[in-house]
């Protein structure tokens, strides 16, 4: 089988969120980098499904230079070839899959049809919910989201999503698209010589045609903090019986 | 017979010559002047045996014995081929055999080496120590049977000699033959008698030289060899890995299997005599883990005999992990060192585990998933913790500390916190203390804040050479960028990494340890602390004491600020706190190590239980916790820093 | 002018979070006619909750393939309806489904959206804050109208009903392809759940880095247990293999809000905080007193959970004379 995993580079921003003066970006000074988390599932569950049931995977990414760090990642988990779409800033959902559809119809015609198209179902950092169903509508295949669980039975794959008191299963057929969340599997550790020969593995560099936002970032803002201070209600086990009167309070004990 | 048991014993000395050859490539052939002096102290002075001193003198007669009547071996074969061999004078052989003062240390030394015998058979029978636990013992008892017959043959030859007349030597010089030989029959008798033990002396013989290359006795051959080899440069420092090979055949990511060991690693396995000093220093043994270094080296050796025939015929070798050694034993070892301090051979089983660590977790990425997280978090969050990296110099607000950024002026003192003492709200006391007290003795200190990165230990000691030296590579260029010169550290194991393994990077650096430079401080009178009442017992940090001999200093400052009460184990020989070998991010099974210290520290008696190391401070606090003692656990900065304050605060009562 | 909400039906009305984007839809375009799709069966009940919210029309879709859930249908229907109505914004809940659908519609018409909006100021094109970090960052947005495609963030309004007549209904069947049809649930596996299920519970006791192992977790679990509740955790749990990803609370596992949420030796690093922050009173537990999640918290406990926990549920049992 041929998959397709998109995946977008997002920081790690620890406990608090810090803006450039300008207010348009993160202050990622001293921030590290990774896979926005639904997609490193997707990563491992491509990689897993190739592994399975033979063919070949590659990963895209829309994003700056050093999301190639993040392709790296990917070819390290055992996907087999990377193609970077480099831009500066980031994109809306829109045009982001715009992009990606175009890059995938020129790498379907070149070496053939992807049967599986995995995304995230949200990136973590802008949370727009809609990339991998933009591109499904565009390819004109089916596409189910936000799955915990995915099984390639012959020409179709099962899919399964979470919901209150359990899951619901959608059969889709192939060529489809998939949108995926965290807990689809557990990552594996990668090893060290599939990380070296990541690092040697060319990857393919597109410059898209950039297009103007039609849902437009104004700025970023920081939620008020509620000015919050946590009432301290005492140390160690000490504060045992301070917390049983407060929860009797708000009326749970 | 000689052609036949040389024949035998050759073979199998030329099987373990090829495994050894076979050993991958490893540095050791820098320091000649020091590895001969090695070869002295340790070899010919018996110096780590004597570190317990009936087992080591038994030893020390037993080998200064063989040494000693190596030539009457020669001179038994001779002797044994032709009844009259007729050594002439001039001869070396047949000159040593006429000297007087050679028969009476001949005498002296069988005696000695037969004291050594019994005293080692009373200790294996009667004292009957823990350490022999898992040794083979049948194997020790028949080789003490041997040496026994050995020199007791030797001695009924000699007497025999005597007796018939034959002593190339005044009789007289040789007591104990002498008086031996007058209990034997003289005549044709002493004639048959000669005969009799020259060839049983001889039989022996041959038969040991058969048994000793298939037998941990080959450690006569081999530990002589092992300790020339042996580690000349810091203890500390691990061996680096190359990553950069062209052909990925030519990368070695550590120990998979017996073709992966180096040939140090080989002669490691076959010199083990099995003594079990180590298992008795180990603190996961101690505290009922599975890993005992003795059993580790044991199941190397047997796993690199068994398959060594077929490795060395270009076979395939199976994993070491689990057969000869089970995932457990990998993992409880904290790399604490008093193994590699005790063993009389120089085995260094710390370089084992790490080289096994390192297959397990580059490329088979089998290891405690607890521990993942925290291999994630060094990588991508630059600390353990995955805390925020702008959040590392919050501890120093307000302790007017400089926060260099690039193009800073370089600082007369670079003070790398480390990842504990910026995130840990307990490690934080110490830090703090050390910035005040720097900075009260007039320094110029800088930080690099949230360009520190971790110095990469945690992920070494796991295994992970590659992360490692990708943060080693990242911290080098910030250091020299930031034209850091001194570097004063608080922790020792950021303070082992920057001394002794950065440099394989590049990275050279004039590092000191806070305790150090304290007790610099306090000495020239630029701190002065007042005396106080409380007990203190200071606990060694491994790294500090074992891996880099600080062991001193540290007591100066504690001997200045209270009472200092020592424990047993203390200095060199310390006993772990458990988190060394990146234990900190792992769970421990069994019983715990810190709480089995913290037992030690409360017997002293002290209610200050003073460290140096912020991994020891939390460990050991969180030992007294689960235990209930009643201990404060505090950095030596911190008491340091609360003894000036005091000193202020008196001379201000007296000024006022 | 008018908007269209797309609403969610619960097993006896409309739920609770389609009546806040309802609510949210009518302060953006006060005098604007609201109307509201809903699919399945149509009905009185519909009307009048509805209606009681503000709607004028309801247009309920009427298909075989509502029998079970088809998003590509359902937005297939609310193509049509926008064909028909020419709304200036649509809105639904940003609930999982919510944001689903919306995004087809978008997809299908080509038109940008904005999920999960804590806030407009109307205007042309649209002004929006939306939420980015799950919650832990806002966007102020513009996107164009007629129609700007829009989620309402959970619990950012309130439901306000108002005095309104039962909502006029229309129903219509919308003329979907096979591709629409087939994209629905085929089957719905049930999972056992064994007590309060964590999305649900109305008290969530979590453990974090702090409990330090699978083990360490016996203690939360007692608290969960005596106080009715679910147990969770931190991503950093779920990373090292402690507990099963269901039990993660944060912005990718699940979000809670609960009546009361006690985050053991948990930092509170955003991703976390935004999948707790739903909940009305948080008590941190933690050693650490200049934690971030002390920023975020009602109540403090300075102190080692493996202390404290048992404490207090020994506490809870003194005082309950069990």
């Amino acid at each position: 089988m041929r998959i397709l995993v998109c995946v977008k580079r997002v920081p790690m921003t620890g406990g608090r969120i810090v803006l450039t003066g300008d207010a348009q970006e993160i202050d990622t000074a001293h921030l590290g980098f990774t896979i926005s988390p639904h997609e490193e599932c997707g990563v491992e569950e491509a990689v897993r499904l190739v592994e399975a049931h033979g063919g070949d995977s590659v990963v895209l990414t829309l994003g700056p230079p050093e999301a190639e760090e993040q392709l790296r990642d990917a070819l390290a988990l055992g996907i087999e070839r990377a193609i970077h779409l480099v831009t500066g800033e980031e994109w809306d959902g829109q045009a982001t899959a715009e992009a990606i559809t175009e890059a995938i119809r020129s790498e379907e015609a070149a070496s053939g049809r992807f049967d599986l198209v995995f995304f995230g179902n949200e990136s973590a950092d802008a949370g727009g919910f809609q990339v991998g169903i933009r591109v499904a509508q565009a390819l004109e295949r089916p596409c189910a989201t936000g799955l915990k669980g995915i099984a390639v039975e012959g020409s179709d794959v099962r899919c399964e999503q979470e919901v209150p008191g359990g899951r619901d299963v959608y059969r889709l057929a192939l060529p489809a698209v998939v949108t995926v969340k965290e807990g689809l599997n557990l990552p594996h550790y990668p090893s060290v010589p599939a990380k070296l020969r990541a690092q040697r593995q060319p990857v393919e560099t597109v410059t898209p045609t950039p297009r103007e936002a039609r849902l437009r970032k104004v700025r970023l803002l920081v939620p008020e903090s509620s000015g919050k201070r946590a009432e301290v209600l005492g140390a160690g086990a000490g504060a045992a019986e301070r917390v049983v009167e407060v929860l009797r309070e708000i009326g749970v004990a | 017979m000689l052609v036949v048991s040389g024949w035998l014993f050759a073979r199998r000395a030329l099987f373990l010559v090829r495994l050894v050859r076979a050993g991958k490539p490893v540095e050791r052939f820098d320091d000649m002047p020091g590895r001969v002096r090695s070869e002295a102290v340790v070899v010919l002075g018996q110096k780590k045996l004597l570190q317990r001193v009936v087992p080591g003198l038994m030893h020390a007669f037993i080998f200064w014995g063989f040494l000693v009547l190596f030539p009457t071996i020669l001179l038994a074969l001779t002797w044994a081929a032709d009844p009259d061999p007729g050594l002439g004078a001039s001869s070396p052989l047949g000159w040593l055999e006429r000297q007087g003062w050679f028969a009476l240390l001949v005498d002296v030394f069988v005696v000695l080496v037969l004291v050594g015998v019994v005293t080692a058979l009373v200790i294996r029978k009667v004292q009957r120590p823990e350490r022999f636990r898992g040794s083979h013992l049948r194997e020790a008892d028949l080789i003490l049977g041997l040496i026994a017959a050995v020199v007791t043959t030797l001695l009924l030859w000699h007497a025999s000699l005597i007796a018939a007349g034959l002593n190339p030597w005044p009789a007289g010089w040789s007591p104990i033959s002498n008086a031996l030989s007058t209990l034997l029959p003289g005549g044709h008798a002493a004639d048959v008698l000669e005969r009799v033990f020259v060839w049983a002396h001889v039989l022996v013989v041959l038969s040991f030289l058969v048994y000793l290359p298939r037998s941990k006795h080959l450690h006569i051959a081999v530990a002589a060899i092992n300790v020339f080899f042996s580690r000349t440069r810091a203890r500390g420092r691990l061996e680096p890995l190359r990553f950069d090979a062209e052909d990925e055949a030519d990368l070695r990511f550590g120990a998979g299997t017996v073709s992966d060991l180096t040939w140090k690693q080989a002669l490691d396995a076959m010199s083990c005599t099995e003594c079990g000093r180590c298992q008795d220093a180990c603190p996961a043994w101690a505290t009922g883990k599975a890993l005992s270094p003795k059993l580790l080296v044991m199941g190397l050796r047997d796993q690199l005999f068994a398959e060594g025939p077929a490795v060395l015929d270009g076979g395939e070798a199976t994993p070491l992990v689990p057969t000869a050694v089970t995932d457990d034993v990998v993992w409880d070892c904290v790399t604490c060192g008093a193994c590699v301090q005790e063993c009389p051979v120089s085995i260094e089983h710390v370089d084992h585990i790490v080289d096994l660590r390192r297959h397990l977790v580059m490329v088979d990425a089998r290891f405690p998933s607890e521990a993942e997280p925290m291999l994630r978090d060094v990588e991508r969050a630059s600390n353990p913790w995955g805390k925020p990296q702008a959040e590392r110099a919050a501890w120093a607000e307000g302790l007017d500390v400089r926060v260099l950024q690039p193009g800073s002026r370089s600082p007369e003192l670079l003070y790398w916190v480390g990842c504990a003492g910026s995130f840990d709200e307990r490690a934080r006391d110490g830090v703090v203390a050390t910035a005040r007290l720097l900075r009260r003795a007039g320094f110029d200190v800088g930080i690099l804040g949230p360009r520190e990165a971790c110095t990469g230990d945690p992920a070494r000691r796991m295994g992970n050479e590659y992360l490692f030296q990708t943060l080693a590579e990242q911290n080098i260029r910030t250091l020299d960028e930031a034209g850091a010169r001194t570097i004063v550290t608080s922790c020792p194991h950021c303070f082992n990494t920057l001394a002794n393994e950065y440099p394989d990077f590049g990275g050279r650096y004039d590092v000191v340890h806070h305790t150090e430079l304290l007790a610099e401080l306090v000495q020239d009178g630029r701190l002065s602390p007042s005396s106080g009442d409380a007990d203190i017992t200071y606990h060694d940090s491994c790294y500090l004491a074992r891996h880099n001999d600080v062991v001193a200093a540290p007591r100066e400052l504690v001997s200045r600020i209270g009472r200092p009460l020592e424990m047993a184990r203390s200095g060199r020989r310390t006993f772990c706190c458990g988190a060394g070998g990146a234990h900190m991010w792992m769970e421990e099974r069994a019983s715990p190590i810190n709480e089995e210290r913290v037992r030690q520290a409360a017997e002293t008696g002290a209610d200050t239980l003073a460290v140096a190391c912020p991994f020891c401070t939390l460990m050991l606090d969180d030992g007294v916790r689960q235990s209930g003692r009643d201990l404060r656990v505090a950095d030596v900065a911190t008491l340091l820093d609360e003894s000036v304050s005091r000193r202020d605060a008196r001379a201000e009562t007296t000024a006022s | 002018m008018s908007i269209l909400v797309v609403v969610e039906r619960q097993v006896h009305g409309v739920d609770e979070l389609s009546l806040q984007a309802l609510a949210f839809g009518r302060a953006l375009e006060s005098g604007a006619d609201v109307h509201a799709l809903a699919v399945g069966e149509s009905g009185e009940a519909l009307a009048h909750v509805l209606g009681a919210h503000g709607v004028s029309q309801v247009h309920v879709a009427e298909h075989e393939a509502f029998a079970s859930y088809a998003p590509q249908a359902v937005a297939r229907a609310a193509v049509e309806l926008i064909g028909r109505l020419s709304p200036v914004v649509v809105l639904a809940a940003g609930t999982e489904r919510g944001n689903e659908v919306l995004a087809r519609v978008a997809a299908l018409l080509d038109r940008p959206f904005a999920a999960n909006c804590v806030e407009s100021t109307g205007g042309e094109p649209l002004r929006v804050v939306r939420q980015r970090w799950g919650g832990s960052l806002l966007e102020e947005a513009e996107l164009p109208l007629e129609p700007a495609l829009v989620t309402v963030a959970p619990h950012v309004v309130a439901a306000s009903p108002v005095n309104g007549h039962p909502a006029a209904i229309e129903t219509f069947r919308p003329a979907l392809s096979q591709e629409e049809l087939a994209l629905r649930v085929v089957e719905h596996v049930q999972t056992e759940v064994e007590g309060v299920s964590l999305a649900d519970a109305k008290v969530v006791v979590s453990g974090g880095r702090g409990t330090g192992s699978p083990e360490g977790f016996a203690v939360i679990e007692e608290l969960a247990g005596l106080l009715g509740g679910a147990v969770g955790c931190s991503r950093a749990v779920t990373m090292a293999g402690w507990r099963p990803h269901t039990d993660q609370v944060g912005q990718t596992g699940t979000k809670i809000a609960p009546d009361v949420y006690i985050a053991c030796g948990i930092s509170g690093a955003t991703q976390h905080m935004a999948g707790c922050k739903g909940a009305k009173r948080i008590l941190a537990i933690n050693t650490d007193p200049e934690a971030s999640i002390m920023a975020s918290a009602d109540y403090a406990v300075v102190g080692d959970l493996h202390e404290v926990v048992p404490a207090v549920s020994a506490a809870l049992r003194k005082a309950r004379g069990t």
